[in-house]
């Protein structure tokens, strides 16, 4: 019966086999020395579970006709969905002026723009673009899309909803608060009906190649903070299917401290003003090598 | 670049991409690649010559482009792709440490610090101690920092005491880099110098000797600069970690003196927990503990973001007092996600009935993860206010398990509020969970409603209902499982079987033979635990051919089950060691072992592929106690590459040979 347990510790091999278990599943490394937070991200769940050890709650994961649920539950609790609106000022200013520009110069004659968030986690990054699209004033009458997707279930619905806390806008200036939220009680906000209408969002997880949830190539990716929970193999695995689903000459942004050395050559890297970003090159665009 | 010169490039670039490395030109048309203008196309020139055949032709070959002296660009691409080459480019490269050019002298030590193979340690050595080249000695000192071994860790420590302030410098960094403390007394001479400060009292934080502490304490109190008490407090970190629970109270004793000493203390404590620099965060954290000042809290919540460092963070917070919590309390929904985490599992801890108003109105913001923590301090804040809120969450999915286990340690208290709250929230619709807690703290007494659950309400419900009433009353739960078997529903059939499993007999073998072939895979896989619990032995037969499905949850579980019973053949488990997953494999060999058949299996698997059925054989060796059984052991342990396999042939050599 799943009444309270005691708090088992996890043992070198527990560690493995459910940090290798999970890397099999998405991608995400759980480094050495992260398995303490393992523990303490996974005790809620065995103590849900009524389980009382860590080899257990593996063989849970592998064998139980819930496994698929439980796997998606543990993966959320192992990923951390730190982000919030307007992360990474510098980036988001040479996109709006240096990148769009030439998106909007690109897509003049069929006036359409599509930009995927990848690994959006609640949607902030998402919005944010969105934001910025409109902010731009390049685009009226343009069709404009933003996707968000993202393999956590939770933070998706979290997403659609639209509402954030003072921890979200740490980095949203007043004036942007007015134009593009509004209040719905003391402490939260919700983003606007209009920008709302331009995003969408669905789960997807990024190792899973084939069923990406979006048909037509995009203008830019935007995969930031979200690289850094996988290992080399994987991010090259990641950086293939992003690079596919570019259109030549997309852009693909990075989050600040990662960069695609040792890891892929397809991406060429653009010095802008503002900021360093990678582009899918012009040539070679029949869907990769 | 034009488009039509990226083009070209582009074109160049896919060329030696898709170059055929098993044709005899492949070679020059990369090297011709290492020396092309474009950076992309140089370093794919580089990774094609580390795919070539007849590395030692190539190597060499690299080694005669390190020589041309004007083109820098190709020359880096050649190290960079020397460096690719592994064992394969060390003695070339040891060969080129005696070339009379200082300037390659130079790229063999760097190339040989990248490839960091032990065999290049005493080549290093000597350079280091001996070449007349000062950039050469620093390049060679550096690359020990990378091979590592003993006579490196030594050398290093020879030129500690060399005049030339570089060559201390790059030597410093090196022992930090192989984490080997040097004696006290070559590191305190350099703790003064403006230039090596910093790395000698990285270093210094790697002495294990109780002075360490004063003298750290001496470089955050100077008052004269920032970096000095920057290196002191990343001296700090270090020796922090490796310090037993016990003996800190003295060390932040001995800090928080020295800082109170420092004008300005808790801003530059707040600085420094904002630094980019992990490792002076991480002193920052017990310069943190040492002050205890509540305003430090969030930011050293906020640290939760490095998430090596969410250990030392709870620590941290753990050393400040009440006031802290509420310091925490007001600033939840302003924390990043990190270190609200944080932040929340050592609120928890604090809080006591004076909480329960900010607690309920956190209750009410919006997101998940601050109600959930709110509804876990209110469980331990033991005050009457606190049921009634929680409440409100009991037919939350996401909540209703901390709320429900809130309440149950709130009943310690206030049983019949408890009560009320948990059967109202159950006439409209609660979780499951809210079923367990009601019986936990009511007893039998709650039975007739959990009768009536289990007959009326939601399937999620209803499947729980069956299991929590056997529990507590198993006869009146077998009976209600019986019924239970033919609900519509596949977890709630998977209940009831699960029932039987627990509370049943033999007699019920027919009914779970039924079960074993439900159209629900749930069912079926309960089927086949309850099969073993119960003692159905007919049911044997029908186990035995399960072993070999493919599904390992079907397999594995079978397995267990015909163990339990104790007819757990030796040609099932054949059949069974030979399955594709792992866990099947190693169930079996865990029944073979406790039926007595286990070393002959147990040998046979340590050369299994998957690293833990080889960790697992060792352990049933080393339980025979037979020491017939070490030279195959040895023996494994000899190709033994996995590390935790390693550590379980070694437990079992040492078990087996006494000592
Ligand atoms: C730190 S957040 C970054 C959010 C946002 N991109 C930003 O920079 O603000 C990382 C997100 O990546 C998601 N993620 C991790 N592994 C993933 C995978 N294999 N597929 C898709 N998303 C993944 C996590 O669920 C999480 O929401």
């Amino acid at each position: 019966m799943p009444f309270d347990t005691g708090r088992p510790e996890m043992t070198a091999e527990e560690f493995r086999l459910l940090r290798d278990f999970v890397y099999a599943y998405c991608g995400i490394l759980v480094r050495d020395d992260m398995k303490y937070v393992m523990e303490r991200r996974l005790w809620p769940r065995l103590e849900a579970l009524g389980l009382t050890d860590f080899s257990t709650y593996y063989r849970y994961l592998r064998f139980d006709a819930q496994r698929r649920s439980e796997l998606e539950t543990a993966v959320e609790a192992l990923t951390t969905h730190e982000t919030y609106f307007f992360r990474e000022p510098r980036q988001l200013k040479a996109f709006s002026e240096e990148v769009l520009p030439v998106l909007e110069r690109r897509n003049a004659r069929s006036r359409r723009l599509r930009i995927w968030s990848a690994g959006c986690s609640s949607g902030e990054e998402a919005y944010t673009v969105a934001m910025l699209l409109l902010e731009s004033g390049r685009f009226e009458g343009w069709e404009l899309e933003v996707h968000g997707t993202d393999i956590s279930r939770r933070v998706l619905n979290a997403a659609r909803l639209g509402e954030y806390g003072p921890s979200a806008l740490r980095s949203t200036s007043a004036d942007k608060l007015a134009r593009y939220f509004v209040h719905v009680g003391p402490n939260r906000v919700r983003v606007r009906d209009d920008v709302r209408a331009m995003v969408s969002f669905g789960h997807h997880n990024l190792r899973d190649v084939d069923s990406v949830p979006l048909a037509s190539r995009v203008d830019a990716v935007f995969c930031r903070n979200v690289l850094i929970y996988f290992d080399a193999p994987a991010r090259q695995r990641v950086l293939r299917l992003l690079y596919d689903k570019l259109v030549p000459g997309g852009y693909l942004m990075l989050g600040h401290s990662e960069n695609l050395i040792n890891l892929s050559a397809d991406f060429e890297l653009v010095h802008l003003r503002g900021d360093l970003v990678y582009r899918r090159p012009e040539m070679g665009g029949g869907g990769g090598t | 670049m034009s488009e039509e010169g990226r083009n070209a490039e582009e074109v160049r670039y896919r060329a030696l991409l898709d170059l055929d490395v098993s044709r005899p030109e492949a070679r020059e048309e990369l090297v011709t690649g290492l020396h092309d203008e474009s950076w992309r196309v140089r370093r794919a020139a580089a990774e094609g010559l580390v795919r070539l055949p007849e590395r030692g032709a190539v190597v060499e070959r690299l080694i005669a482009v390190l020589g041309e002296r004007d083109e820098t660009g190709a020359r880096n691409a050649a190290a960079e792709s020397l460096a690719g080459m592994g064992a394969s480019a060390v003695q070339p490269l040891v060969h080129l440490l005696g070339h009379a050019d200082p300037d390659l002298r130079k790229f063999a030590a760097d190339i040989l610090g990248q490839l960091a193979l032990p065999e290049a340690e005493g080549a290093l050595v000597a350079v280091l101690l001996e070449d007349g080249d000062l950039n050469v000695r620093v390049a060679a000192a550096e690359a020990l920092g990378r091979v590592g071994g003993r006579g490196a860790a030594f050398a290093l420590e020879r030129v500690l005491s060399n005049p030339e302030p570089l060559l201390r410098l790059s030597a410093l960094e090196s022992l930090a880099a192989l984490r080997h403390p040097p004696p006290l007394a070559d590191v305190v001479p350099l703790l003064n110098n403006p230039l090596l400060k910093r790395s000698a009292y990285r270093v210094l934080g790697l002495i294990e000797r109780t002075e360490v502490v004063a003298l750290v304490c001496r470089g955050l109190a100077a008052s004269e600069s920032r970096s000095t008490r920057e290196a002191a407090l990343v001296a700090l970190g270090q020796h922090s970690a490796r310090m037993a629970d016990g003996a800190r109270p003295a060390m932040y004793a001995a800090v928080g003196e020295a800082l109170r000493r420092l004008l300005g203390a808790v801003s530059w404590v707040t600085s420094a927990l904002e630094s980019g620099d992990i490792e002076v965060k991480t002193g920052a954290l017990v310069a943190a503990a040492a002050l205890r000042e509540p305003r430090l809290a969030p930011l050293v919540a906020e640290v939760a973001q490095e998430e090596r460092l969410v250990p030392e963070v709870m620590r941290t917070l753990a050393c400040f007092g009440p006031e802290t919590g509420r310091e925490l309390l007001a600033s939840m929904d302003r924390l990043s996600f990190p270190a609200r985490e944080a932040a929340g599992q050592v609120l928890v801890d604090m809080v006591d009935e004076s909480f329960v108003p900010e607690l309920v109105q956190m209750l009410d913001w919006g997101e998940v993860d601050l109600k959930g923590v709110a509804a876990r301090a209110l469980g331990r804040t033991g005050a009457l206010e606190a049921v009634e809120p929680l409440a409100g969450f009991l037919s939350n999915p996401e909540l209703a398990g901390v709320a429900a286990r809130a309440l149950v340690a709130l009943s310690a208290g206030f049983r019949a509020q408890v009560l009320q709250v948990l059967q109202t929230s159950l006439e409209q619709g609660a979780q499951p969970v809210v079923l367990n807690a009601l019986v936990r703290v009511g007893g039998t007494a709650q039975l007739p409603l959990v009768r009536r659950i289990a007959r009326e309400a939601s399937v999620p419900l209803r499947a729980t209902a069956v299991e929590v009433l056997a529990a507590v009353d198993p006869s009146g739960g077998l009976e209600l499982a019986r019924v239970a078997l033919v609900d519509e529903a596949p977890r709630v059939r998977a209940a009831a079987v699960r029932v039987l499993g627990q509370v049943g007999d033999v007699s019920l073998a027919p009914l779970l033979q039924r079960a074993l072939s439900d159209d629900a895979l749930e069912v079926r896989l309960a089927a086949l635990e309850a099969v073993g619990e119960c003692g159905a032995v007919a049911l044997a037969e029908d186990l035995e051919a399960l072993v070999r499905h493919p599904d390992g949850a079907i397999a594995f579980r079978a397995v267990r089950s015909l163990a339990r019973l104790g007819v757990l053949r030796d040609e099932v488990i054949q059949h069974a060691v030979a399955h594709e997953d792992h866990e099947v494999v190693k169930a079996a060999l865990l029944a073979g072992a406790a039926s007595g058949g286990g070393e002959a299996l147990a040998l046979g698997l340590l050369g299994h592929a998957h690293w833990d059925v080889r960790a697992a054989a060792a352990r049933v060796l080393a339980d025979s106690r037979e020491e017939r059984l070490l030279p195959p052991l040895m023996n494994a342990l000899l190709s033994e590459t996995d590390a935790l396999a390693r550590r379980a042939l070694v437990d079992a050599v040492e078990r087996l040979s006494g000592r």
